[in-house]
């Protein structure tokens, strides 16, 4: 039995963390992983909630997230891909065709 | 009984402090494979974290999926990496200092929100169902109520297949 509040706790630093990793690092697969331990945060507070109100569907619903970045996962890294096709560095700040 | 209760809040804070530690080695690694490596060792004690809230399946997917398959096709990609320049860069934008105060922020903000007065109360649900979190359980939630989410997750996950070969593949011809 975990205290749900400790879990919530948990899921809130990882998720904090995660986005620290997506806004601030330049390379572009790092950001993709950081996405990825923002969805296990997510996932920790679902199982955390679906233990403490006795429901499965909290874990049907993580098992949907994993899905979902599974499939997030194959499409970002197509477009890395396909990037890294024209330019070997994989680093957002030389990505500015776009900025205006 | 209590015992069994004290080693489960042991394993919980033991769990919990490594999955922190190891989130914020991924993040600021310098080597990309490293962060790859940290962020291996998160997923299996996030994995623990589910057995510990009770969800084996949700555990045994986290295991077979997420650190199998997601991490192993990332892996793939840091191959792509001209990795000595990237180790030689800098590992975060100018802009990290931001970065850092938006995310304790966010922290902090979510903190706040985990106040168990917020919390709904558990009802206490006594039906004779199976146990929370076996198989049994989650299928039978999956392919009742969830039977329209779960197509359009198969086909969410067949868009993603050929997007990514429509993405990657090598422009020929005019």
């Amino acid at each position: 039995m975990v205290p749900v509040g400790a879990c919530l706790g948990l899921s809130a630093v990882l998720f904090a963390i995660g986005l620290v990793g997506f806004l601030g690092r330049r390379n572009i697969i790092l950001m993709l992983v950081s996405v990825e331990v923002m969805l296990n945060a997510v996932n920790v507070s679902l199982a955390a909630f679906s233990q403490h109100l006795h429901d499965p569907r909290g874990q049907v619903m993580a098992l949907f997230v994993i899905a979902v970045a599974a499939a997030e996962a194959a499409v970002g890294l197509g477009l890395v891909l396909a990037l890294g096709r024209n330019r070997p560095e994989v680093s957002v700040e030389d990505l500015t065709q776009l900025k205006w | 009984m209590a015992m069994a209760s004290l080693a489960g809040q042991t394993a919980f804070y033991y769990l919990a402090a490594v999955s922190v530690a190891s989130a914020t080695l991924a993040v600021t690694r310098r080597n990309p494979v490293h962060s790859m490596l940290w962020v291996l060792a998160l997923f299996l004690h996030v994995a623990g974290i589910f057995l510990l809230a009770g969800a084996e399946f949700l555990a045994a997917v986290q295991v077979i999926v997420y650190a199998g398959a997601i991490l192993v096709f990332y892996l793939f990609f840091l191959m792509l990496l001209d990795l000595p320049r990237e180790i030689a860069g800098p590992r975060f934008g100018a802009h990290w200092p931001t970065c850092a105060a938006i995310g304790v922020g966010f922290a902090a903000l979510a903190w706040y929100a985990r106040d168990p007065g917020l919390l709904p109360v558990a009802q206490l649900v006594t039906v004779g169902g199976p146990p929370l979190g076996t198989l049994t359980a989650i299928g039978r939630t999956l392919f009742t109520q969830f039977v329209l989410p779960f197509e359009i997750a198969s086909l969410i996950l067949l868009a993603a297949i050929v997007g990514a070969v429509v993405v990657a593949k090598r422009k020929t011809g005019s």
